[in-house]
Formats: structure tokens, C-alpha cells, sequence
């Protein structure tokens, strides 16, 4: 008797079994969870920000208060966390009963000098990082595959050009030439986007590259070919799609670096003016800090710190679920 | 192996290009002339020139016979361009295409104005495209003060004229005349300077001083780029080669750590640690270790650079702070090594892990850790811009970070261009590295 064959299990697409893969890791749920805040986070502050715009109102996070200067977190000094240090928890609850929870909400992170809430702060923070995060990977993403997908695909002169501009590109100090195109452009977010989208696309310029040029010589192309796909076409609608993975994963590891990079410019005065960004917080938190003033301080770290270690995870998780070559070498 | 050498030099030289025409645009298309900077606002637009002379910057960008000349700066009519201020009766309206044009209205006559005297040495070209009433006139007076030549202006709505009269020296006069009650729109007014040399052009200047190692003269302090460069140098290495050292040592000894437990609980947490080291931004480092260390504690110095006690906590942080993407880095190649064929036979062959792990891994290992270690050498050269503003180490990151702030182009473009230049000789090195050990590499 012949065995009948196994009925394959019904096949499930990349995606499907990556997400599958994510999901089933618990830190790297939590990650997602923490990114779905701070995007969260983000559009609320562009909310907050078009809002008093539109009204034509200074933005309640600029707002001076000198009456609230220098706040304590509420978490900390909220009348709850007082009376728990003091009395115990269950007085605790009926001091609670008593004062209301209003206070709790009015400034959990405390006030900066001059009395603005150091949670709206952060949340606009969050605002500019992520517009950095997603403006110059909508420069360099753009620039990196097409790039790729050209000299992989065409090969001859034009690869030899790219390859050319690539590895001219890679070879400069990249935060040094960021920062001076950022002093060429002139202060502000247009440089810091024109700085980090025009240096850091030639990595993944390279990955494509040569991703490309493996399926170049797959049956699949060569059956595009064969009915009579032009060069665009097979380009981007039958290769691209299959190489598109490291576009996810160069997206999801080059953005907490983007961060970062916005952080530092914005830190060292080139970056972003008048808004609340992180790197500002740090630089004018740094300064408190040497008074007692520790909230600000903590909580932009945190704040930071909790971003980029969850893209970092999820950047991780998201190559090792996407990447085939890598998940075959697993062992 | 010497011809393998040469090639690879030779390959450098398109690299080496093609960072010069990158810097150049930059500074030079971008930025433009850093005149204004230099010398503040409220300079005479003549001294702007001599400064623009001086340094090249009144050549063409790439090629040219024409270039401009900041006696007259605006080659399109913008509502009330400096020049045009002085002159009475001058109007700025919308013309055709929407595009704004200047209105002459009265008897006139009015005369295209010129900032400051120019050289009689050179030869400088007007262009007027202009449209006008009946009996309105354009006409160019020579250096003498005689009549060149006249010439009527189409009327308004039709193709209007283009009026270039021969070049002159230290540019003749132009003169519109309306006539009474007519009026002449003036859609572009040109004044252009002739090169005797149309290959004398910024790109050429530019690369004939880096050539020279031309790097020029700082705004802020006066003093040459390079001498600034050098002086800076030392502290920078000071800074930079234990962090850099440790940092490697302990990195390796980390990595070989979790390959040698790889896959239990002490792996995941090198892992994991590393990787929240990762996340923590390096500002965040240097303040709160400042602020901690030096500032609470007092264990260390907190600002200066007066005996090597001051670079005891910068060495500190700088090596905590690239430890954890570095121990990711070099766990990934040890685990590579680990996987391949010869480590199955070396396991086969009844050797222990130990000896597997430090005669076979580390040894194949070395190849990618040289080529990494070879390509951080340019990094220590610029050194680290925050600890260094941060510490008050008087290094080339503190260099720069100042010169950044103080818009110092000149230093700024001198630390790029090394640095790149270093980081090709570095790729350079380690290639030849590489293809000394590997001889494969050379037969490519």
C-alpha cells in the first residue's frame, strides 16, 4: 500500500507567521503595547499642537506658571503617598476618599522652573520624536530602495555608480556630516530630517542591493520576464514585495537611532527651537538637577530610555521572525 | 599581495571624489559664501566682496565665463531688493506669470544702480528684459560717460526686450528713460562679472586647497584649522584609546562568555543587559554619571583636563556606554563562528568546549574583529563631542561642538573631511588586513 501523502497544514503568508511569532513572545508584547502608547502619546500631542494653533492660543504646555514652579511629582507627594508613608494604607484610602483624586492628575511628574507640567512636555516630545522617526525614514527608506532595486536589478554602470555613491556616502563620519548639514540648512527640524534621511540610507541600500540581486536569476522573475514584464514592473511589483522584510526591520532599528540622533542635536542647540523636544528637556533638566530638582530629569530618561529599548526589542524579535536566512540557521 | 595593495588604492581614489564633491555642495552649493557670518550684518556689501575675492567665493560653482557680483546681488526683481531702495519712484507690482516685475513711472531718467565702484580691471555685463511704453528707452553710457548705444523697449504685452550691451569695464551705466507720463517694467536686471578663465571656478579652488591641506582660518579664534586640529588631537587619543581598549577587551571577553553559555539563563541576561545599555541615550549617561560621581559622591574631578584623574570618569562612561552594542556585535560573530563546519569537527574530534572556544573560534573570530576594530581608529581621532564638552577636554569633539554652536565653517568642514579621509584609509587597511590573513580575499 502506497502512504498517502501528508496533507500539508493550510500554508500561512510571512506576515501571518511573523506576527504569529511576535505574539506569542510575552516581553515583545508588552513592547508592542508600550509603542502603541508613545504613537498614542505622539498623535495626542499633535493634537494639542494643531489645537492651540488653530486657536491661535500659546500651547498649554508653554505655559508659564511661576505660582507652580518646581511641583513635585503628584505620585510622590499626592496627599495618598503621604498619608501611606505616614499613617499606613488603610488610612491612606480614606485620606483619598477625602481629598479626591483630582489632585493625583493635576501634575503626576511634577513642574518644570517655570511651571509648566512635565507630562505635556513629554508628550510633545514624544510629538517630534516620532515626526523624526518618520520623516527621514520617509527620506531614507525611499532613497535606499529604489537605489537598491536599481544597481541590484540593472547591474552594470548603474551599479557601479551606486555602489560608488553608497560606499562614498558610508564612508563619511556620519553624526559629524549630520550635524553639518544641519548647520548648512540652518537650525530647526528641516536639518536635523535633511541630516539624519540624507546619511543613513546606505545601509539598507546595500541589503537591497544584494537581495535583489539573488532574485534576480529566481524562476519567478524569469517567468515575468518571459511574459514580457518590463524592468520597472518586475522591480517593484514582483521583487520588491519579496525582499520588503528588510525594509520592516531597517524601519524598526533605524528609528530609535533617529531618535536618538534628534535627542543629541537638539541637546546641543542645532536641533529643535522652541518646542518641548527631549533633547531640550535633558539640557534644561541637567541644569535643575544640580538644585535637587530630580523629576524631570528621571522622567525624560525613562521616557526615552522605555522608547528605544522597545524598538530595539521589537527590531530584534522582528528580524528573527522575518528573516528566512537567519530563521534557517536557528538551532 | 602588493598588487592587491595598489588595486584597492586605486579604488579609493572615485571614494576619495566623491567625498569632495559631497563636502563641496554642501559648503559651497548649500551653504553658500559664509560672508555674512564671518563678518557680521552691518558691513558694506564692498567688504562682502573683498571677503568673497579673498576666498574664492565669487567664482562660478563648477564652470563659467559669468558669475556674479554683489554690486548688484538680486538677478530677480524681489519686493524692494536693497539696491532698488534708493531709487525714487521704482515700484514693486505682479507682471505677467505672476511673476513681480518693477514699474519706472515719470520723466526718469533712471539709472540701474550699482553698490559700490567696480574694479576697471575687470569686464562686467548689464542685462535688462524689460517691457514699457511708446518712446520709453533703455541705453548703456560707457566708462567715459558716452553714449554705447539706445535702444527702444517693446511695448507692454508683447515679447519683451533683452537688452545686453557689450561688456564693459568696471561695468558702464544703464539708463531707462519712460519718457514723460510712460512707465517701463522691468521683469529681470542682470549684472554679471566675466572670468578671464572659465575653468577658475569654486570646485577647483576647493580641491586645490585640500590638496594644499588648506583647511583655512577660524572665525572665532583666528587661529589656522590645522594647527586647532593638531592641538586637539592629543587630548582626543588621550580620551578615546583606553575607552576604546576596555571596551574591546571586555566586549570580547562578554561574548565569548554567552557563546560559551550559550543559550541558558547567563547568555539571555548578557543579552538583555546589553541591550538596555543600548538604550540608555548617551547623554543620559554622561549626566547622570556626572552628576552622581563626580558631583554627589565627589570620587572624581568634575570639569578640566589637568592630570589623568580627570580622565578617570570620561574613561568610565565611555566605555559603559558602547559596551552593550558592542557585546550584541561581537556575540553575533562568535555565535556565526560556532555554527560552522569546523567547529563540528573539532567537537567530533573529542576536543572540549574550552579549547574549542579559545583556539578555533576566537582565532576565525579575529578576522571580523580586526576589520571592526581597524575601522574604529578614525573614530578616536575625532573623538567623543559630548563627554569632551561635558568634561571640559580640550579634544577635537569639544573643537567641534564649539564650532558648530559659533557656526565655525571652516573648522567644521576641516574635522569632516578628515575624518572621512581617515575612515577611507582605515577600510583601506583593514581590507589589506584581511587579505593578509584570508588569502582568498586577494584572488577576488
Amino acid at each position: 500500500m502506497t502512504p498517502t501523502p501528508a496533507i500539508p497544514a493550510p500554508g500561512r503568508s510571512l506576515w501571518g507567521e511573523a506576527w504569529q511569532r511576535l505574539k506569542a513572545r510575552r516581553g515583545i508584547r508588552f513592547c508592542l503595547w508600550i509603542l502603541v502608547i508613545y504613537t498614542a502619546a505622539a498623535f495626542f500631542g499633535e493634537a494639542v499642537y494643531w489645537r492651540s494653533r488653530n486657536r491661535d492660543e500659546g500651547p498649554s504646555y508653554q505655559r508659564i506658571n511661576m505660582n507652580e514652579a518646581y511641583q513635585r511629582p503628584s505620585v510622590v507627594s499626592h496627599p495618598f503617598a503621604r498619608a501611606r508613608a505616614e499613617l499606613g494604607p488603610a488610612a491612606a484610602w480614606t485620606t483619598v476618599a477625602g481629598e479626591g483624586c483630582r489632585h493625583l492628575f493635576q501634575h503626576p511628574m511634577g513642574t518644570d522652573n517655570l511651571g509648566r507640567d512635565v507630562l505635556q512636555r513629554l508628550t510633545q516630545g514624544a510629538r517630534i520624536a516620532f515626526q523624526v522617526g518618520v520623516i527621514t525614514s520617509l527620506i531614507a527608506i525611499p532613497i535606499g530602495v529604489i537605489l537598491g532595486c536599481l544597481a541590484g536589478y540593472l547591474g552594470g554602470r548603474t551599479d557601479d555608480v551606486i555602489v560608488w555613491l553608497y560606499s562614498t556616502v558610508a564612508s563619511m563620519p556620519g553624526l559629524l556630516f549630520i550635524l553639518a548639514i544641519s548647520m548648512v540648512v540652518g537650525k530647526g527640524l528641516k536639518g536635523v530630517y535633511l541630516g539624519i534621511g540624507l546619511m543613513t540610507w546606505t545601509s539598507l541600500c546595500r541589503l537591497i542591493r544584494a537581495e535583489v540581486m539573488k532574485h534576480k536569476e529566481r524562476p519567478y522573475v524569469l517567468a515575468a520576464r518571459t511574459l514580457g514584464a518590463g524592468p520597472v514592473r518586475i522591480m517593484f511589483r514582483h521583487i520588491l514585495p519579496n525582499v520588503f522584510h528588510i525594509v520592516i526591520i531597517a524601519f524598526s532599528l533605524r528609528f530609535p537611532s533617529a531618535i536618538g540622533t534628534e535627542v543629541f542635536m537638539s541637546f546641543l542647540g542645532i536641533g529643535v527651537q522652541s518646542e518641548p523636544s527631549w533633547g531640550i528637556m535633558i539640557s534644561n533638566a541637567r541644569l535643575r538637577l544640580w538644585h535637587g530638582m530630580w523629576w524631570e530629569m528621571t522622567f525624560v530618561t525613562l521616557a526615552v530610555f522605555l522608547v528605544v529599548l522597545a524598538f530595539n526589542l521589537v527590531g530584534d524579535a522582528l528580524r528573527d521572525a522575518l528573516d528566512p536566512r537567519l530563521r534557517a540557521g536557528k538551532r | 599581495m602588493g598588487r592587491y595593495a595598489l588595486r584597492r588604492l586605486w579604488q579609493l581614489v572615485p571614494t576619495l571624489f566623491g567625498v569632495i564633491v559631497i563636502t563641496f555642495i554642501l559648503f559651497n552649493v548649500v551653504g553658500g559664501s559664509p560672508a555674512t557670518l564671518t563678518l557680521g550684518k552691518n558691513v558694506s556689501p564692498r567688504m562682502l566682496e573683498d571677503f568673497d575675492e579673498q576666498h574664492g567665493f565669487n567664482k562660478p560653482l563648477f564652470f563659467g565665463f559669468w558669475t556674479g557680483t554683489r554690486a548688484y546681488a538680486s538677478d530677480r526683481v524681489v519686493p524692494f531688493p536693497p539696491a532698488w531702495r534708493r531709487l525714487p519712484g521704482a515700484s514693486v507690482t505682479n507682471g505677467p506669470a505672476d511673476r513681480p516685475v518693477l514699474v519706472l513711472e515719470g520723466a526718469g531718467p533712471f539709472e540701474a544702480p550699482v553698490l559700490f565702484a567696480l574694479p576697471t580691471n575687470t569686464l562686467y555685463r548689464w542685462t535688462a528684459v524689460c517691457t514699457g511704453t511708446s518712446g520709453a528707452t533703455v541705453e548703456a553710457i560707457g566708462p567715459g560717460g558716452a553714449l554705447t548705444v539706445s535702444v527702444a523697449v517693446a511695448s507692454a504685452g508683447t515679447v519683451p526686450t533683452v537688452f545686453r550691451p557689450r561688456p564693459e569695464p568696471g561695468a558702464g551705466r544703464l539708463v531707462f528713460r519712460p519718457g514723460n507720463g510712460g512707465r517701463i517694467e522691468i521683469q529681470r536686471l542682470i549684472l554679471e562679472r566675466r572670468m578671464a578663465n572659465p575653468f577658475d571656478s569654486q570646485f577647483i579652488h576647493f580641491m586645490s586647497r585640500m590638496a594644499r591641506l588648506d583647511f583655512g582660518v577660524s572665525i572665532a579664534t583666528g587661529q589656522p584649522v590645522l594647527e586647532m586640529l593638531r592641538e586637539g588631537m592629543g587630548p582626543s587619543l588621550a580620551l578615546m584609546i583606553p575607552i576604546f581598549t576596555a571596551e574591546l577587551l571586555l566586549a570580547v571577553a562578554l561574548s565569548l562568555v554567552c557563546a560559551y553559555y550559550r543559550n541558558t539563563a547567563i547568555d539571555r541576561l548578557i543579552v538583555v543587559v546589553s541591550v538596555a545599555l543600548m538604550s540608555v541615550n548617551y547623554l543620559v549617561w554622561i549626566v547622570a554619571g556626572q552628576f552622581v560621581f563626580a558631583h554627589k559622591l565627589k570620587w572624581f574631578p568634575l570639569w578640566g583636563f589637568e592630570s589623568w584623574r580627570f580622565l578617570l570618569l570620561p574613561w568610565i562612561i565611555g566605555t559603559f556606554s558602547g559596551l552593550g552594542s558592542s557585546v550584541r556585535f561581537y556575540r553575533t560573530i562568535m555565535l556565526d563562528e560556532m555554527y560552522r563546519d569546523y567547529v563540528r569537527t573539532a567537537f567530533a574530534k573529542g576536543l572540549g568546549l574550552r579549547a574549542v572556544l579559545f583556539k578555533h573560534v576566537l582565532k576565525n573570530a579575529m578576522i571580523p574583529i580586526v576589520t571592526n576594530v581597524v575601522m574604529a581608529i578614525p573614530f578616536l581621532y575625532t573623538g567623543s563631542l559630548l563627554l569632551e564638552s561635558f568634561f571640559g577636554i580640550p579634544g577635537l569633539g569639544y573643537l567641534s561642538v564649539n564650532a558648530l554652536n559659533s557656526l565655525d565653517v571652516d573648522v567644521v568642514r576641516a574635522v569632516v573631511v578628515i575624518g572621512t579621509v581617515l575612515y577611507i584609509l582605515a577600510n583601506l587597511a583593514s581590507d589589506i588586513c584581511y587579505a593578509l590573513v584570508d588569502p582568498r580575499v586577494r584572488l577576488e
